[in-house]
């Protein structure tokens, strides 16, 4: 009795292990707050706003074909080639085995890298095909090893007894081999499909701009706060598939002790299922061409930050100008640079930061900008073109599109006392409340104002210094983030955080308790600027494009989209609130500025000495 | 007459809703051959089980020497099993897997080698000690097995169908050598098969099992030549098997002829089951027999002729040395201690015992 | 013999989308490596794990995966035990369980546990309402560790499971007949019977905790540096692939000893993880 209790009780315990995250993401589906860290009462309108989130559903589409084509190619060549390799010798027979243990053993990273710089050597530009020839190879193993013993199972003379029965080769292969070792095959199309499903580190390598299965849609978005359309969306997968498999193995005991299927097993199994499926995907596929890049069709590829646009502009956009916009995020300046510097990749409008925009001018990766193109950059205010200067030097590459500081975001509640120098970041009493940005720059440049050093220093004794200052505080932060410093503010997980000041004002508006401020020693006042790479396809599109966003009312629809302080003054007139079109936050005065600066590139040499002493931080 | 060494006592075990033996008495001499007979799912096996340990019954004990087993495991019984598909311990080679039980009882080292030796020459398999189980074919597999078992020295070997995977020639082979080495150990063996040929050749006692129940215990000759029921005659040998009516003593009508018969005491007009082996059905000039039929179907069987005679509505299977064609009109003579009588069930638990057709 | 030559050309496609696939990749995965940008032959990349920080991140990512192989080995042999006797009539039923939630994104998945295991989250909760000490896990090893388990348990239980249900009960019944208590049926039989099982789900956990990155990314909150980590920023960030398949090689040493691993215990060379 007490035996067996505990085993319940084990098997109880590791199911919650398995499940206790389902369930979360299952609560967090009805939470009616955008951010995961607070409960905002029940709501189901993340299900209807999910059937109208392009982006997700073309992800879930594109997941959806590539897992079940991958699947299906896979299974085709992995059940031929075990049939083949099982007719093999002993010795030829371990070799290829071993060689097709190699995906399933080795290192995804490994794997994924592999591939990928297959495919940058032989010049395949990376996309939907890539993926899926990816996933191909690592599904096939699987394959392989589901109908190998099945294989061994079946004896030749059946076989043999086709042929004798005046079956040709093909029919008897046809009618008898794959008949037996069926349920191998079966289950080894499960598993790939499932496995294509799952993988996020081969898409991640392998994958290309504007193509982004749920994996890599997700992880784009965990630095930003996920989506809650995408938690809605996993919960109806989920369900599905709990459904359907429960259907098919809810098979009465009677019939099991027959060995026959059930027929409505059978049917489900074997028609209903598969049919779904291919329906599922056609629909998708149809959806998917009809609103993806159909060939001839005019189109421009952009690359922008995290979260920094809304999507509504980029509707409104291809509406007025018949332009498809192929639109692909990334997380920092340092991920976006070397996907540029590579050419792998051929974007047609990107939005760095001013001294990355340095860095690739220097590097000769920008295409002059045709201003003739941009009418709209009269909206611009001269400050902001005058402060362009700084990093490119004539204003010919470059059209700002948003600015801001770097500040300290903290909690009331749990922080007593004025905060006004960086030095707070520092103080033993707020161990473990501190959240530190995880970008070298950013965590440099803080730390060398806070020295009282230029942040565009490359003093190797000053950069040295500010080494053991960050070492020093590494036991004091909770977290290296970037934007996730929004939702944990927002949730009260810490008391002080580093926060662009765009993040700001929506953090205070989901949390009172919270507030900016630009620390006395000073800080780095930034702008992202649009530039078109020198390899861009589509250069007149990408200058219509950047036209569109100078545009005041869509500069406007962004800046409440985004929160970031516009440099447009003609969409800053259009803000109807006072408090916001005033605000110091966004709108800060020349005082508050007047220790900030702008971030220089500092070239490749002192790049790569802050990446190390970064890293050491890091690894300390 | 030997003593009793295993005496099982009312035991019944169910498997769910299955009720696999019913309140099952019997006892087991020393020295025994005892067979457990019947056809897949009669409840042997589970009663062999129980005797190994590895089930409890529901109700009733198991009495080893005296002793209440019935609950003990089964690695403190001094009981030792040779399973159906042998269960050898494939990571170990040969003579490993034979050293286990000896191993865990802590013998000597030098004791557990010459037992090895002795077990293997036993068993006709010297020098494959460093072998491992993979390597050697079913019959040997089968024989490392029992080595395996013996080794131990139990008061009792159980055999569960041991024989079953293997070809007929070695068959055979193995149930010399398995009674050899019974008379060379002088221990208890309890054998189960569903092959009546191999009970019939091997054993002391046959105890004939159906659905649960024990159906008849005996030697083998008892059990062939005196079946006490319809289902024993069915399942041991070929017969002919009728719905009979006993008019009076030493008078039974069968097919609604009346034939002189020897058995008394079954009273008048009662209805019972008579046997009639196809051996002792003798063919002769039609008219001259108890009644007369028509030769449908002839077989050559090497020792003797297998003919069907067609008779008042029912096909009798004869054996003779003699052939008559196929449309041949015979008599047919049965002598009447070759009748063999038996009561019809009337109980619901003997209906178990009706012949499945 | 006509048709087993035949029989053997099936092959044929999956032998050219091997050698296209994984065989050259690999190779430019050595070649990356072993050269400079410039096009050199050279140690220097390799030579790189050398350094103090690499070591750390290296070193560190063998403990944690160690524990965590350790904790996933020892979670997971009793439960498959459990539900081998659990006489289960079908396989698939453990199966799906355990690939069930593969169906929820992986990340989504690791992602919950943030919420889980956050001074704030679901857990803390609990605990705070039954007046226990709250649980400080969240961004420290302990947390990734947490999520490797999570995350690779299920390629140790499955292994285990298929290798243990294929015992023959009467193997373990004739330990029980030759005298052997349970401890010693376990020690003496089961285990060893079942270690092909221990030995793919091992390095079916071991390598992939070894060279993962998205987890020590999502619940070490970027202040621990796996090797993972270390090689993923040299291709997305540090924009060094030299480096990054430099360093890969050096992953590479671990991922062919565990194949020689499986290929010593699994001498028919079918695999049985699945």
């Amino acid at each position: 009795m007490i035996k067996s209790f505990l085993k319940r009780f084990y098997l109880v315990l590791i199911l919650i292990l398995l499940y206790a995250p389902i369930l979360t993401l299952i609560v967090l589906s009805f939470n009616n707050s955008k951010t995961r860290s607070k409960w905002g009462g029940f709501t189901g309108k993340w299900y209807v706003s999910l059937f109208q989130n392009k982006e997700i559903m073309n992800a879930l589409f594109t997941t959806l074909a590539i897992a079940l084509l991958s699947a299906a190619i896979a299974t085709l060549i992995g059940t031929v080639a075990a049939i083949g390799i099982s007719a093999m010798g002993k010795r030829k027979r371990t070799v290829i085995m071993g060689i097709t243990n190699i995906p399933m053993l080795n290192a995804d990273i490994v794997t994924g890298i592999s591939l990928m710089l297959l495919f940058i050597a032989i010049r395949f530009s990376l996309g939907f095909t890539t993926i899926l020839l990816a996933h191909i190879t690592f599904n096939i193993p699987y394959v392989i090893l589901s109908v190998m013993p099945k294989l061994k199972q079946t004896s030749k003379s059946t076989y043999e007894a086709a042929l004798d029965l005046g079956a040709s080769p093909l029919q008897a292969f046809l009618k008898v081999v794959i008949p037996d070792i069926y349920p191998g095959i079966t289950s080894g199309f499960l598993l790939a499909f499932t496995m294509s499903l799952d993988d996020f580190i081969i898409t991640h390598f392998t994958k290309g701009p504007g193509v982004d299965t749920l994996s890599t849609k997700i992880y784009s978005e965990v630095r930003k706060g996920i989506k809650p359309e995408m938690y809605a969306l996993s919960t109806l997968l989920f369900l599905s598939v709990l459904i359907l498999l429960f259907l098919v193995n809810m098979t009465p005991p009677e019939a099991e002790r027959k060995k026959k299927t059930h027929p409505v097993k059978r049917i489900l199994v074997r028609r209903v299922a598969p049919a779904l499926l291919g329906i599922l995907v056609l629909v998708g596929g149809v959806y998917y061409s009809t609103s993806s890049n159909v060939a001839g069709k005019k189109q421009v590829i952009v690359y922008n930050w995290g979260e920094y646009m809304d999507p509504e502009v980029l509707t409104l956009f291809e509406e007025e100008t018949g332009i498809q916009v192929v639109y692909e995020e990334f997380e920092t300046n340092e991920i976006m640079y070397p996907k540029i510097q590579s050419g792998a990749i051929a974007y047609d409008v990107v939005c760095p930061s001013d001294y990355m925009i340095e860095r690739m001018i220097e590097n000769d990766l920008l295409a002059e900008l045709n201003y003739e193109n941009i009418p709209n950059i009269e909206n611009i205010g001269d400050t902001y073109l005058e402060q362009s200067k700084q990093f490119d030097a004539q204003n010919r590459y470059s059209v700002p599109y948003c600015w801001g500081t770097v500040g300290i975001l903290y909690n009331k509640t749990m922080v007593d006392e004025e905060v006004d120098s960086w030095s707070i970041l520092w103080d033993e009493k707020y161990q473990d409340n501190i959240l530190m940005q995880n970008s070298v720059r950013d965590a440099f440049g803080i730390t060398l104002k806070y020295l009282g050093y230029s942040l565009n220093s490359t003093d190797r004794d000053e950069l040295y210094e500010a080494t053991d200052l960050l070492t020093l505080q590494k036991p004091l932060v909770q977290a290296y983030v970037i934007d996730q410093v929004r939702d944990k503010m927002i949730g009260n997980e810490a008391a002080l955080g580093v926060i662009y000041s765009g993040e700001a004002i929506y953090t205070q508006s989901e949390n009172p308790d919270l507030e900016y401020v630009i620390p006395k020693e000073g800080s780095n006042v930034w702008i992202d600027s649009w530039v078109v790479p020198k390899n861009a396809k589509n250069k007149e599109n990408a200058e219509a494009f950047i036209n569109f966003l100078c545009r005041p009312d869509i500069a406007k629809m962004n800046f409440d989209y985004i929160t970031y302080s516009t440099p447009n003054e003609a969409a800053r007139d259009l803000i109807e609130d006072d408090a916001i079109r005033n605000s110091k936050i966004a709108f800060p005065d020349a005082k508050d500025l007047e220790n900030c600066e702008t971030f220089k590139f500092l070239g490749d040499k002192n790049d790569a000495l802050y990446n190390e002493l970064w890293r050491e931080v890091k690894s300390h | 007459m030997p003593k009793k060494l295993i005496d099982i006592q009312g035991v019944s075990k169910s498997f769910g809703d299955n009720l696999v033996i019913d309140d099952l008495t019997l006892y087991i001499r020393e020295n025994e051959f005892l067979t457990l007979l019947g056809p897949s799912g009669c409840g042997k096996t589970t009663l062999l089980r129980m005797l190994g340990g590895f089930e409890t019954p529901d109700q009733g004990k198991v009495i080893f020497e005296g002793k209440n087993i019935t609950d003990i495991a089964p690695n403190k019984r001094q009981i030792n099993t040779v399973f159906q598909k042998y269960a050898l311990f494939t990571h170990m080679t040969i003579a490993e897997n034979i050293a286990f039980g000896m191993k865990i009882k802590k013998h000597t080292k030098s004791y557990i080698e010459e037992k090895i030796r002795y077990a293997l020459k036993l068993v006709n398999l010297e020098g494959f000690e460093e072998r491992m189980p993979d390597s050697l074919s079913g019959g040997q597999q089968q024989r490392v097995a029992i080595a395996r078992a013996i080794v131990n020295e139990p008061k009792v070997l159980l055999l569960d169908e041991p024989l079953g995977a293997l070809d007929l020639k070695l068959r055979q082979d193995m149930q010399y050598e398995l009674i050899r080495m019974k008379n060379e150990l002088g221990i208890t063996f309890v054998y189960v098969t569903h092959d009546q040929e191999e009970a019939l050749t091997m054993s002391d006692t046959i105890v004939v099992m159906n659905q649960g129940y024990i159906q008849q215990i005996g030697t083998p000759e008892d059990i062939y030549n005196e079946p006490q029921n319809a289902f024993v005659a069915d399942f041991i040998g070929e017969s002919n098997i009728f719905s009979a009516l006993m008019v009076e003593d030493k008078l039974v009508k069968i097919l609604g002829v009346d034939f002189p018969c020897v058995d008394v005491g079954f009273g008048k007009n009662k209805p019972v089951d008579a046997v009639i082996r196809p051996e002792d059905v003798e063919l002769e000039k039609p008219g001259s027999g108890i009644i007369d039929g028509i030769v449908t179907h002839l077989i050559f069987k090497g020792v003797h002729y297998e003919m069907e005679v067609e008779a008042h509505n029912y096909t009798w299977l004869v054996h003779s040395t003699e052939m008559f064609p196929v449309g041949t009109m015979v008599g047919i003579h049965v002598d009447p201690f070759n009748i063999q009588i038996m009561k019809k069930p009337v109980s619901e638990d003997e209906e178990a015992i009706e012949v499945e057709e | 013999m006509k048709s087993k030559t035949l029989k053997q050309l099936l092959s044929g496609p999956y032998l050219f989308w091997a050698v296209a696939f994984i065989i050259i990749p690999l190779v430019m995965i050595f070649y990356y490596g072993l050269t400079t940008p410039e096009g050199t032959f050279t140690f220097a990349n390799v030579a790189k794990i050398t350094t103090p920080e690499n070591l750390k991140a290296l070193g560190l990512a063998l403990l944690l995966s160690f524990i965590s192989t350790a904790i996933c080995l020892l979670l997971a042999y009793p439960l498959a035990i459990i539900l081998t006797g659990m006489n289960v009539n079908q396989n698939s039923f453990v199966v799906l369980i355990f690939i069930l939630p593969m169906w929820m994104n992986f990340l989504l998945r690791t992602m919950a546990w943030q919420n889980l295991l956050e001074k704030n989250g679901v857990i803390n909760i609990v605990l705070e309402f039954l007046h226990l000490p709250a649980l400080e896990i969240i961004n420290t090893p302990a947390a990734i560790i947490l999520g490797m388990v999570y995350n690779f348990l299920p390629f140790m239980v499955l292994p285990i499971y298929n290798v243990l249900s294929k015992i023959d009960k009467d193997v373990i019944n004739a330990a029980k007949d030759l005298g052997a208590n349970p401890l010693q049926t376990f020690l003496r039989v089961t285990l060893p019977l079942s270690r092909p099982g221990i030995i793919s789900g091992i390095t079916m956990v071991f390598v992939p905790a070894l060279t993962t990155f998205v987890i020590s990314d999502l619940l070490g909150g970027s202040k621990i540096l796996l090797i993972g980590n270390v090689i993923e920023q040299e291709f997305k960030q540090g924009s060094n692939w030299h480096v990054g398949s430099g360093l890969s090689l050096v992953l590479m040493v671990f991922i062919i000893l565990s194949m020689a691993l499986i290929a010593k215990y699994d001498k028919d060379g079918e695999g049985n993880s699945f």
